[in-house]
């Protein structure tokens, strides 16, 4: 099925921000050879200082990830020594051989995978619907819903989480998947996100389809939603994220060690008085590379540029 | 928006403008509009809404957790109100956030540009600037204090080379605590926010940039007169998320510093951790959020109107 | 997106939804035990704290109509779980207490049942610090582990340094010796004389028990000896300094255990990782024990510990069968399955404390068993619900005093004036 908004988008009436730039002004089509390579050789400059700029800013990224990695393979009492010691004195490879049997590492990883999936889709699913309602259909009321929403960003959970926990335990969803599911698929993140994004379609898009003959379902799902695919990719990453990396929701929901996710399973390298940080680091390494994987696809949704995205003059 | 100057003429006269029909139309936009937001809405409503005012009609009470809550009328906030740990807290809260909102958003912007083209591996060096996001707390705490450790850290044997003669103590001097965890959070924060201008890079149409450039503006115009109009939903959201996160810090102060050297970066949400579920006095700790909810609530709907009235 | 995609995603949330009734890829769920009355204990950190297993194993043996099932909770959070889950009504039968703070909350709130009875009958004057949970005549928890302070030291490290073995040794003394033990060790590492942790009871508790002071008085003069020696011996080069240790996350296991601390003030849970440590052969250490370094040469000992108890929830299912655990937990039975993984017992039985130096690995000279029999033993923390809040306030002046941002009198001023104001309400 061609999208609809690819339509819309070289429709004449839906014409939409930018005036089309008359002809005269338009550059020429074809450049002069020498003006070309006057060019490249610009742009090939430019490149080089950008590369130049970013190895330099990955670096400074990276060396607490570089410490994370150093410390997975020392042992136990030779983490945290003064001062840092950055190459093991002797490699502990079995520190990654260790861990699936120390703690149920591969159980807590299908875990956080269900939760952080699942979550992840509902949230994009009713966030992405909720925020049409808030940005292309008008009714009273309509704006204070939506403060009331970004409102309760700003409590923090740390103050209602027990009287959440109490309604939970009534309903008898404490200590299940289900109780966690239910708190963070619908929060408000993923609507005022989406709705931002929504703001910057044109209406004129919609008002098109609505003459073309489209419900608003329609509008929503075959004009909205597929111009809003770097939107909808960066919801689901920083859902994903935040879901797997979640410690305190998990910990204060999920009581039986066999719904435990990574996040506490880690923690339970903590002990009363002391920590197993190498494991700690270990088992943080491991849990990187999920989210690395859903970045590197989510990623390719803002590959394509400036040059093609957007409406067609 | 950009578009919107247009609108008008372009919006056919025929169409169904929602909201600005008759009174039937305006019901029916109701109903759709809620039918769109209910599946959210419920949700919400009964898992974070409810609670939430639950929260807040404790402030009002003094409540233990094991027995039933006592009215205690404003109580709770004449004892806020005299309390110096919440002023200092709530000093520090508003510095970390001056100091954390601007900083972030520059950077997250920056990066943002900077990764919104086509280049060989770029993927790359985006996973690499949201790395910091993703990096194990304790692994960030102990190597930014490494850093920035006063006597032989490289921050300040940098900065003793460029001829600083008193380089702060950072994380251990009560006046260099918060900016040296206000440049550890913006650059831990950067990444995710980045990604966010990212998506809203997107949306910037490629015509909007080449009518200027045909107009001979320069790069710097470009960006102030296009990109920076085009993206304001995109900065609204950002700066309400990134306000309501600076007001919520938590986690990176308790690991970096929990909240020393003394108070001197102890913050809002530590200060209701403690003593609601650390000491079980919830009616203070609620009345402390509902503050904190109150101070956010009134930031954002003053960027709120701001924005719709450039709308206009 | 494709909407073949989308619908495909819809689907899969659904599906998922139904799914997750059936839960957790991280073990099998609990099978009822047929016949069995099923006790639940809150623990933490189930894994690493062998004393819970050895307890549970040892009242299933000897119970066999009874099944324990541990509630495993993160250590680093637990007070605040139990809280909660505590508010929402929950019912394990069995609630262990981390500290007395937390104890004197949830007695004074209701929330515990009294086991008079219980202590009772494991007998009121064997149980260390038993006092401590003594509200109006009433015991709301039984303590079956008692941890104390002591003084570790590498016997290798005197050796070479030409130093006796710490006997009777007073602050000063104490301080001296860490100077003299300070340097480089032949394979060119620093060496510290001793490594005091950043907990402020390695300062203050001490000096509070010694003194024979209370931490919620408001008064805190009492602190400046302590104070002005732990600053000196920092200034001395003679242990780590503190905002390094605190910003690091310093692990004192790392210092003693590497060699890079002579001597080190603490608790006796250590003793039991020491021994693990060991045996997987991750440190040689040649340690032993002393008792804590006193602020006179009277030759009496006194240290200060804290006390791990059991206590029945109030909304419990089993009340009976939590009692009759507890009982035995806290009794001679408990006492010699604990000491077995190397953990004290609050149980004092010299039969007890001779299997305890039978362990294996555990050193056994004489001034290692001195330093196990203090002469009193005073609590870390009053049972008190000021507590909490006191100890908020000293851990901040602490931290002020030992970066140096203060000096000892003004820190020590001010958190008599803090305290006064805040927690006293004077």
């Amino acid at each position: 099925m061609t999208n609809m908004a690819e339509d819309l988008k070289a429709g004449p009436p839906a014409g939409p921000a930018p005036a089309p730039a008359p002809d005269g002004r338009r550059r020429p089509p074809v450049a002069g050879i020498g003006r070309r390579s006057s060019r490249e050789r610009k742009k090939r400059t430019t490149d080089f200082i950008i590369y130049a700029v970013l190895a330099v800013l990955v670096v400074a990224l990276m060396v607490p990830f570089i410490w994370m990695v150093s410390s997975s393979l020392k042992e136990n009492n030779q983490v945290l020594t003064v001062p840092i010691q950055w190459i093991p004195s002797e490699f502990v490879w079995s520190n990654y051989t260790d861990i699936w049997t120390r703690i149920p590492m591969m159980g807590y990883l299908q875990n956080s995978l269900y939760l952080a999936v699942i979550i992840t889709c509902l949230q994009v699913l009713t966030g992405s619907l909720a925020a049409y309602g808030f940005s292309k259909v008008r009714f009273p009321g309509r704006d204070v819903l939506f403060l009331c929403y970004i409102g309760t960003i700003a409590v923090p959970w740390q103050a209602y989480m027990v009287p959440q926990y109490i309604m939970m335990q009534n309903l008898g969803l404490t200590n299940s998947f289900n109780a966690l599911i239910l708190l963070q698929a619908f929060g408000a993140f993923g609507v005022f996100l989406m709705r931002q994004y929504y703001m910057t379609i044109p209406d004129e898009l919609c008002e098109a389809a609505r003459i073309d003959g489209l419900s608003e379902y329609g509008i929503w799902a075959r004009v909205i939603l597929p111009l809003s695919k770097p939107a909808l990719a960066s919801l689901a990453l920083l859902t994903f994220v935040n879901t797997w990396n979640d410690y305190m929701g998990p910990f204060i929901y999920l009581t039986s060690n066999r719904l435990w996710t990574v996040q506490l399973g880690l923690r339970s390298f903590v002990g009363q008085f002391d920590a197993e940080y190498a494991m700690i680091m270990t088992g943080s390494v491991i849990s990187v590379i999920p989210i690395l994987a859903i970045f590197l696809i989510g990623q390719r949704y803002f590959i394509q540029g400036i040059a093609t995205s957007g409406m067609k003059g | 928006m950009t578009t919107k100057t247009i609108t008008p003429a372009a919006a056919p006269a025929a169409a169904p403008a929602p909201g600005r029909g008759n009174r039937k139309q305006a019901r029916r936009n109701t109903l759709i509009g809620w039918t769109f937001i209910l599946p959210n809405f419920l949700g919400f409503l009964a898992f974070t809404l409810i609670p939430v005012l639950a929260a807040f009609a404790l402030s009002f009470m003094e409540w233990t957790s094991f027995s039933a809550p006592k009215w205690v009328g404003l109580a709770n906030f004449q004892r806020m109100l005299a309390s110096d740990s919440f002023w200092v807290a709530l000093r520090n809260t508003v510095v970390y956030a001056i100091g954390h909102v601007p900083l972030t958003m520059a950077l997250a912007l920056l990066l943002a540009m900077l990764l919104n083209r086509k280049l060989k591996g770029i993927g790359f060096f985006r996973v690499a600037i949201f790395f910091p996001y993703i990096t194990s707390l304790v692994a960030v705490a102990v190597v930014w204090n490494m850093l920035f450790s006063p006597d032989n850290g490289p921050i300040n044997q940098f900065l003793h080379t460029i001829g600083i003669a008193n380089a702060p103590g950072w994380t251990s001097s009560s006046d260099w605590a918060l900016p040296a965890v206000i440049i550890t959070s913006v650059w831990r924060d950067m990444g995710y926010y980045m990604v966010l201008y990212l998506a809203g890079l997107q949306a910037i149409p490629a015509e909007l940039y080449e009518a200027a450039e045909v107009d001979g503006a320069s790069a710097w115009q470009r960006f102030w007169n296009v990109t920076i109009p085009s993206l304001r939903p995109t900065t609204f959201f950002v700066v309400v998320m990134l306000t309501v996160s600076s007001f919520k810090v938590f986690d990176l102060i308790v690991v970096m510093t929990n909240g020393g050297p003394g108070r001197a970066t102890t913050v809002l949400s530590q200060l209701i951790y403690q003593e609601g579920i650390g000491e079980g006095k919830f009616g203070y700790s609620s009345a402390i959020s509902l503050v904190l909810f109150l101070i956010v609530l009134t930031v954002t709907v003053l960027q709120f109107k701001i924005q719709q009235r450039r709308e206009r | 997106m494709k909407r073949r995609t989308f619908t495909a995603m819809a689907l899969a949330v659904t599906a998922g939804l139904g799914l997750s009734g059936c839960a957790g890829a991280a073990g099998t769920a609990p099978q009822a035990q047929d016949g069995k009355t099923t006790l639940t204990v809150s623990v933490w950190n189930y894994e690493g704290t062998p004393e819970f297993k050895a307890l549970f194993d040892g009242y299933e043996a000897s119970h066999p109509n009874v099944h324990i099932e541990p509630v495993d909770i993160l250590a680093d959070d637990y007070p605040q779980k139990v809280t909660t889950m505590l508010a929402g009504g929950d019912t394990t039968d069995v609630l262990t207490m981390k500290n007395v703070i937390d104890y004197a909350r949830y007695a004074n709130n209701g929330q515990l049942q009294e086991i008079n009875n219980v202590v009772d009958s494991v007998g009121k004057d064997k149980l260390a610090t038993l006092d401590a949970f003594d509200i109006n005549g009433k015991y709301y928890a039984a303590p079956y582990r008692q941890d104390f302070w002591l003084l570790y030291y590498n016997k290798d490290l005197f050796k070479a340094a030409g130093i006796d073995d710490p006997k009777d040794l007073t602050w000063d003394k104490y301080a001296e010796i860490a100077k003299k033990l300070s340097g480089t060790s032949p394979d060119g590492k620093k060496v510290y004389g001793t490594y005091q942790h950043i907990w402020r009871s390695v300062v203050e508790a001490v000096s509070a028990a010694q003194n024979g002071k209370d931490q919620n008085s408001g008064d805190y003069s009492y602190f400046k000896d302590q104070y002005t020696m732990a600053l000196d011996l920092q200034k001395s080069g003679a242990t780590l300094d503190y905002a390094t240790a605190k910003s690091q996350k310093t692990s004192y296991r790392t210092m003693f255990e590497s060699g890079q601390a002579a001597m080190m003030p603490m608790g006796t849970w250590y003793i039991a990782g020491l021994l693990q440590a060991k045996k997987d052969g991750k440190t040689n250490v040649n340690w032993g024990l002393a008792p804590m370094p006193q602020k006179d040469s009277n030759g009496k000992v006194t240290t200060f510990g804290s006390p791990t108890a059991f206590a029945v929830n109030k909304n419990a299912s089993h009340s009976d069968e939590a009692r009759k655990f507890i009982e035995w937990a806290a009794g001679a039975e408990g006492a010699k399955a604990i000491s077995k993984v190397g953990v004290v017992p609050a149980l004092q039985d010299d039969a007890v404390t001779d299997a305890y130096f039978k362990l294996d690995g555990m050193p056994t000279d004489s001034l290692s068993k001195k330093a196990f029999a203090p002469d009193s033993t005073a609590l870390e923390m009053p049972v008190s619900d000021k507590s909490a809040a006191t100890d908020k306030i000293l851990n901040q002046e602490h931290d002020l005093i030992m970066v140096g941002e203060k000096s000892v009198a003004d820190g020590i001023a001010e958190m008599g004036k803090r305290v006064k104001s805040e927690v006293l309400g004077q």
